[in-house]
């Protein structure tokens, strides 16, 4: 499929999760979302599937405290200044269980778009919106070098004999990390400059025709948000 | 015909002391290969940066003299104006790739200069071709070896068909083959080529004329027969020395074995089966070409990859130096960078910089240096460990021959402490330091010294 109608289809998978009212239909794209994911490579994708359902657990594990539907009372808990009283009804895990899975399914089509689809054919469809599309998919970029970078320096630190172990041994890269990825979009931006971007006049190389399945999957989105209106 | 002219450019970055270039005067002509020498940090980048319009737009500083390009005055013309008469290659190829696919990197430059569209193609196939990466074309980028990334960047240069061709260390990630196939080609362009190397025997077989540039004055400007005599004469380390008698080595113990090992990545590159022996008080250089699995039989050797296959036993500590010096700036000194590896030792820190031409450089912060300075502390942060299997892979990039031939000596000097296996394409290097060479690729091994 080509990047242009597959991340079309994965917007469609996002905004549908966000339109939908129940709770099963939710479920039921954030499988199908999960599905696609598990298509990338292990070592690439799991950073990804662990961000993202660690955050859809801590808003299903949050939210019935913090929130207020009524409902049949599973738990009482104190009263805590500007909070108020902590419980957890049965109305509340039901919305909580619908938010996390909501956020699930959206975490779950950026991963796919991040992990799946080739950045340089949806940048080169950008045409005139080109230097936009071109600082997207840059910064979309941007994780997968962190993550070449951060194994870098761990295996250098490892090939000195020094363990980068726990939560402070990781952070101590962070600021390498950092300084690293501002010193690679100057030399990016200077390889870039002296390739003549930014220059008018500019063409496009000739791109291969949308297939029967590329229109499908337009025509999919635009029916997964009508259902996300109208049936979800 | 004059391409390019540079007439009394002086320049200075921002907050430097001093110039990095002085008074520079040169005129380069069509078809000719020029190629650029002096020590690290004599300005040699900063030249090519002057010739592509990227100082002082891109750099700031300030900027005297002129430098005519093509006809257009770097100072009234943005480098993007100048692209496509001039092309650039810059040291580092990770730093300088945009795309994700090979083939659309090397039509970026191609559609920046509105090349007519059934044209890009065909120009960049043939670019890929070229510099013999053609197979390459729908590989992603990511998954490239050091020296097909480098090779890719090469032909997104050579598609813009420029007048004039900047290469700064084309070939600090070819394998002598693809670099003697490279300036064969350089050879033959109609463009002006300059070319800024520390590997120095190949540019000065094949070009037309030498440059030599110290503290950013140029000492030389000659054509290559004269130019030969003067290095002969005032920089010898700069020409092809005859091989140096080792001491013969005395065997230790065995440090390391590999029996029949093998490493697959998912993308079906790696090594093996592969054995090797090495033991204390022998350097080791382990050469062939670009794709044979150096570094992962390196890796393995040093602990940092486990076999899939085969075996490997190992007595004592390894130490494992990175190919990509970007990889030790962990730290906010450089003293504290090197003691890392003892436990935040200072005065061992300290110690280790001494031999690598770094003691005053304690206190700068590892980024602030040029790469053949970030070479040298990751040598010292791997030295410090004092273990007793050195592994260095690819330990001479961005360094010049003087400490190139510095570095040999320091690890003939202490190979006796340890076992040293040393991964490199540098054919001089290996022959300066190396007791023994294995092949990877073949099942050639040459013993140079025993």
């Amino acid at each position: 499929m080509s990047p242009v109608p597959a991340a079309v289809l994965l917007g469609g998978f996002a905004v549908a999760a966000l339109l939908a009212d129940r709770t099963l239909s939710v479920a039921v794209i954030a499988a199908v979302l999960l599905a696609v994911c598990l298509r990338a490579p292990r070592r690439r994708r799991w950073p990804y599937l662990v961000g993202t359902l660690a955050s859809g657990l801590v808003v299903f594990l949050l939210s019935p405290l913090l929130g207020s539907y009524g409902g049949i009372v599973y738990w009482e808990g104190p009263t805590v200044p500007v909070l108020g009283r902590l419980d957890v009804t049965s109305n509340e895990v039901e919305e909580a269980l619908f938010q996390g899975l909501r956020l699930v399914a959206v975490g779950l089509a950026f991963a796919a778009y991040a992990l799946l689809l080739d950045h340089d054919r949806l940048l080169q469809a950008g045409g005139w919106l080109r230097r936009s599309v071109l600082a997207i998919a840059l910064a979309t970029r941007l994780v997968p070098t962190l993550e070449r970078d951060a194994a870098g320096y761990v295996e250098a630190l490892r090939g000195r004999g020094v363990a980068v172990e726990g939560l402070r041994g990781r952070a101590r890269l962070l600021s390498p990390l950092l300084a690293g990825s501002l010193e690679r979009s100057l030399n990016l931006a200077e390889s870039m400059e002296a390739r003549g971007f930014g220059r008018p006049g500019r063409t496009r190389a000739p791109r291969a025709p949308w297939r029967p399945l590329d229109r499908l999957a337009v025509v999919g989105a635009a029916l997964l948000v009508v259902g996300g209106i109208v049936w979800l | 015909m004059a391409v390019a002219r540079v007439d009394r450019l002086t320049y200075r970055h921002h907050d430097a002391k001093r110039p990095a270039l002085e008074d520079v005067c040169l005129e380069l002509r069509a078809g000719e290969l020029v190629c650029v020498l002096g020590p690290s940090g004599s300005g040699k980048s900063t030249l090519l940066r002057a010739l592509a319009g990227l100082v002082p737009h891109f750099h700031g500083g300030s900027f005297a003299g002129r430098v005519e390009v093509g006809g257009l005055d770097t100072r009234r013309a943005r480098p993007s104006e100048v692209a496509g008469i001039v092309a650039s290659v810059f040291q580092d190829p990770e730093d300088q790739v945009v795309f994700t696919q090979v083939e659309n990197e090397v039509e970026f430059g191609l559609e920046n200069l509105g090349v007519a569209p059934p044209e890009i193609p065909r120009r960049a196939r043939t670019a890929l071709e070229a510099v013999g990466v053609g197979a390459l074309a729908a590989r992603r980028t990511p998954q490239l070896s050091a020296g097909e990334l480098q090779r890719v960047c090469l032909a997104s240069a050579l598609a813009l068909r420029p007048d004039l061709l900047l290469l700064d260390e084309p070939t600090s990630q070819l394998d002598p083959e693809s670099a003697a196939g490279l300036f064969a080609l350089l050879a033959n362009l109609e463009a002006a080529v300059v070319v800024s190397e520390q590997r120095p025997a190949l540019p000065l077989e094949r070009c037309d004329r030498v440059l030599f540039l110290e503290r950013g004055r140029l000492l030389l400007d000659a054509p290559r027969e004269l130019a030969l005599e003067w290095l002969a004469e005032n920089r010898p380390a700069y020409l092809v020395s005859p091989r140096p008698e080792h001491e013969s080595f005395v065997a230790g113990p065995r440090v390391l074995a590999l029996n029949e090992v093998s490493y697959a990545y998912a993308t079906d590159e790696g090594v093996g089966p592969a054995s090797l022996e090495l033991a204390r008080g022998e350097v080791v250089v382990l050469a062939g070409p670009n794709g044979s699995g150096k570094t992962t039989l390196a890796k393995l050797a040093a602990g940092l990859l486990e076999p899939q296959r085969g075996e490997i036993a190992r007595s004592g500590r390894a130490a494992y130096l990175s190919q990509d010096p970007g990889r030790y700036v962990v730290a906010e000194r450089v003293d504290e960078e090197v003691a890392l590896g003892v436990g935040g030792d200072l005065r061992r820190g300290h110690a280790a910089l001494e031999p690598v031409g770094l003691a005053g450089f304690a206190c700068r912060h590892p980024r602030d240096l040029s790469s053949g300075e970030r070479e040298r502390v990751a040598l010292a942060s791997v030295l410090v460990t004092q273990p007793d299997l050195l592994v260095l892979d690819e330990p001479t990039r961005g360094m010049d021959p003087d400490r190139k031939h510095a570095l040999a000596q320091l690890l003939r000097a202490d190979a006796a402490k340890r076992a040293t296996l040393v991964v490199t394409h540098d054919a001089h290097f290996a022959a300066d330091v190396a007791d023994r060479i294995v092949t990877l690729g073949s099942q050639k091994e040459a013993v140079l010294a025993a």
